[in-house]
C-alpha cells in the first residue's frame, strides 16, 4: 500500500496565536497532532514538546529498538504500538518537568493524538479532546474517545450527543499531557485496507464542521494536502472559533499488476506528493 | 431549599431543612429527626450530601431503613422517595435542589468555557461522582455494566461469541478481524461497528449487512438484541450483564 499524507494548522478567525502543533514524519509513516493550552503562549510550548517528544522517541526507537519503554504499555501491543504509547507517557513527562523548572509556565497542558502505520496495521494512541477518524466505504468512524467531561457524560447516558454539542463545557478536559506527573494513555491497533482514509484533528475542526462534512471532503477531495486544505477553509466559514489543526492520510493500492489501472482509483492519483512541514 | 419531612399515619408530623449538616434519626431525644418508637434503634440512620447527591446511611440499626421499601445499608435519595423506619415515613423533597454543578453544561446560564481547562483530580473525582449518581438510575434499571457481545447464531465463524472491546470491530475473512468470518468467498472486510459515545453503530464494508431484515447502507444504532446478518452468518447485538 502506499501512503500519502498532508496536513495544515491554522490559527482561525478568532484567536491571535496558534497553540497547536503537528508532524508529518513520512518515513516512518508517523502522524503527530496536538493542541496545547496554558496561558501567555505557553500552550504553544506545550504542544510542540508534545509532538517534538513524540517524534524523537519513535525515531530513536527505529534505530535502536532496546530504547527504554515509558508507561508500561499494555503486553498485548505491537512493537509500533508500544512505542508510541511509551511516547506519549514521555511527552507527559517533559511537559510536566518543564512546567516544574519554570513557574511562569504552570498550568500548561496539551491534548495529543498520534497514528503510526506499519504495513496494513495502524496503532493510534491519544489524550485528551484530539481526534483520530477513520473514512471507509463511506463511513467516518472516529477511533478515539474524548477525555472531556461532555464525553463522559454521554458515555455515562447522562446527556445526548446532541446536548454535548450545545453545551458550554465542551472545553473541560479530563485528560491532558503535561498537567500531572502520570497520565493514562489510551492506545488501539486496527487492520487498514486500501482507500482507507485516515484524519487526526484538533477540536478547532470538530467544533465547527459536522461528521458528514467532513465526510464528504475527504471523499471529495482526493489529494490530501488538499483535503486537508478544505477542511481548515470549511471550519473558518462556520466561524473558525479556534485553532485547526487536520492531518490527512490516505492509502491507495500499489500501482503494479498489469490490470491495476482497471481499479478505481488506481490510477488517478499517481503523482501526489502530500508531505509536508509542521507548523 | 431541600427539606425532609417526617410523615406518620399520613400526616406531617415534623419537617427538617436539608443544609450542610448530617441529619440524624433514631428514637434518642439528642437526633435532628427523633422517632418515638421501639422499633426505631437509638441512632438509627442519617442523611448528608455527599457532593451533590443526597445520601441516606443506616447505622447498624436493629431493625433497618428502607427507601421505596427496599432495606438499604446506604442509599443515594432523589426528590420523592420515602424513607421507612420502624412505622414511620420520612419524605424527601428534593425539588428545590439547585447547586448541582453537573448540570452546568445543560443550561446557558453558566459563562461559557471558551479557553480549554483540565480539571484537576479532586474537582473531577467530585464531578464524576455526581455525573454518576445522576445516572445510577438508569444502570440500575439496566443491571449495572453491561458488556456489548456479539453472539453467532448460524455461519461459519471462528469462535461463536465475541466482546466488542475496541472502538471499531470489522467482520470478515481478515486474520485481524474480531468477527472472523471463515470459508471460501469471504470479503477481507464485511462489515463494521463502531463504538460511539452514544452506542455502536453498524456500517458497510464490503457487503451490506441487514439488521432485522433491513439492509443498512449507512452507519446505523444497534439495539439490544438487533439480529445482524452478513455473508449468510447470523448474530446478535446483545448487552450482557
Amino acid at each position: 500500500m502506499r501512503i500519502l499524507g498532508g496536513g495544515v494548522t491554522d490559527v482561525g478567525r478568532v484567536r491571535s496565536n496558534n497553540e497547536d502543533c503537528f508532524r508529518l514524519v513520512q518515513p516512518l509513516n508517523l502522524f503527530v497532532l496536538s493542541d496545547g493550552m496554558g496561558g501567555e503562549a505557553h500552550g504553544e510550548i506545550a504542544s510542540a514538546l508534545a509532538v517534538e517528544t513524540v517524534v524523537k522517541h519513535c525515531m530513536e526507537a527505529e534505530t535502536n529498538p532496546a530504547a527504554p519503554l515509558y508507561g508500561n504499555p499494555p503486553a498485548d501491543l505491537s512493537k509500533h504500538a508500544k512505542r508510541l504509547v511509551s511516547a506519549v507517557h514521555l511527552a507527559n513527562r517533559n511537559i510536566f518537568k518543564s512546567a516544574e523548572e519554570h513557574p511562569e509556565q504552570g498550568g500548561m497542558g496539551a491534548t495529543l493524538a498520534a497514528m503510526w502505520i506499519d504495513g496494513n496495521v495502524l496503532s493510534v494512541a491519544h489524550v485528551g479532546d484530539s481526534r483520530a477518524y477513520l473514512l471507509r466505504n463511506g463511513m467516518l468512524q472516529q477511533l478515539t474517545s474524548d477525555h472531556s467531561l461532555v464525553a463522559e457524560q454521554v458515555r455515562r447516558g447522562i446527556i445526548s450527543a446532541n446536548e454535548a454539542e450545545q453545551s458550554d463545557m465542551q472545553s473541560v478536559l479530563l485528560r491532558a499531557l503535561g498537567t500531572q506527573p502520570q497520565v493514562e494513555v489510551d492506545s488501539e491497533e486496527q487492520e487498514l485496507f486500501q482507500r482507507d482514509v485516515l484524519l487526526l484533528c484538533s477540536d478547532g475542526l470538530t467544533r465547527m464542521v459536522t461528521d458528514p462534512e467532513i465526510a464528504g471532503t475527504l471523499q471529495a477531495e482526493t489529494d490530501p494536502q488538499k483535503a486537508s486544505e478544505r477542511l481548515i477553509a470549511i471550519a473558518n466559514e462556520n466561524g473558525g472559533a479556534d485553532n485547526i489543526s487536520v492531518i490527512v492520510v490516505r492509502l491507495e493500492n500499489e500501482s503494479k499488476g498489469w490490470f491495476s489501472w482497471l481499479r478505481p482509483g488506481g490510477r488517478k492519483h499517481a503523482g501526489t506528493n502530500g508531505s509536508a512541514g509542521g507548523h | 431549599m431541600p427539606k425532609l419531612s417526617l410523615m406518620f399515619e399520613g400526616k406531617t408530623v415534623k419537617e427538617v431543612p436539608l443544609g450542610n449538616r448530617p441529619i440524624t434519626i433514631g428514637r434518642s431525644p439528642d437526633n435532628d429527626i427523633p422517632v418515638d418508637n421501639l422499633a426505631v434503634s437509638n441512632h438509627h440512620a442519617r442523611i448528608y450530601y455527599e457532593g451533590a447527591r443526597l445520601v441516606v446511611e443506616d447505622l447498624d440499626s436493629l431493625n433497618g431503613t428502607f427507601v421505596n421499601d427496599l432495606r438499604v445499608e446506604r442509599a443515594t435519595l432523589h426528590d420523592g422517595d420515602s424513607i421507612h423506619v420502624g412505622k414511620h415515613y420520612i419524605k424527601v423533597d428534593a425539588s428545590h435542589d439547585a447547586p448541582v454543578p453537573y448540570d452546568m453544561g445543560r443550561k446557558a446560564a453558566a459563562p461559557a468555557i471558551n479557553e480549554t481547562m483540565v480539571l484537576d483530580t479532586k474537582v473531577r473525582r467530585d464531578m464524576l461522582q455526581q455525573a454518576a449518581a445522576m445516572g445510577e438510575r438508569t444502570q440500575f434499571a439496566s443491571g449495572r455494566i453491561k458488556v456489548p457481545t456479539i453472539v453467532v447464531l448460524s455461519g461459519s465463524t471462528a469462535s461463536k461469541e465475541y466482546v466488542l472491546t475496541n472502538k471499531l470491530t470489522t467482520i470478515g475473512k481478515s486474520s485481524m478481524a474480531t468477527v472472523r468470518l471463515t470459508g471460501w468467498f469471504k470479503p477481507q472486510m464485511a462489515a463494521q461497528i463502531s463504538q460511539r459515545d452514544d452506542g455502536y453503530y453498524i456500517g458497510p464494508g464490503d457487503k451490506t449487512p441487514t439488521v432485522n431484515g433491513t439492509p443498512i447502507p449507512g452507519p446505523f444504532r444497534l439495539n439490544d438484541g438487533d439480529l445482524i446478518e452478513v455473508c449468510s452468518v447470523r448474530m446478535n447485538f446483545i448487552f450482557r450483564d
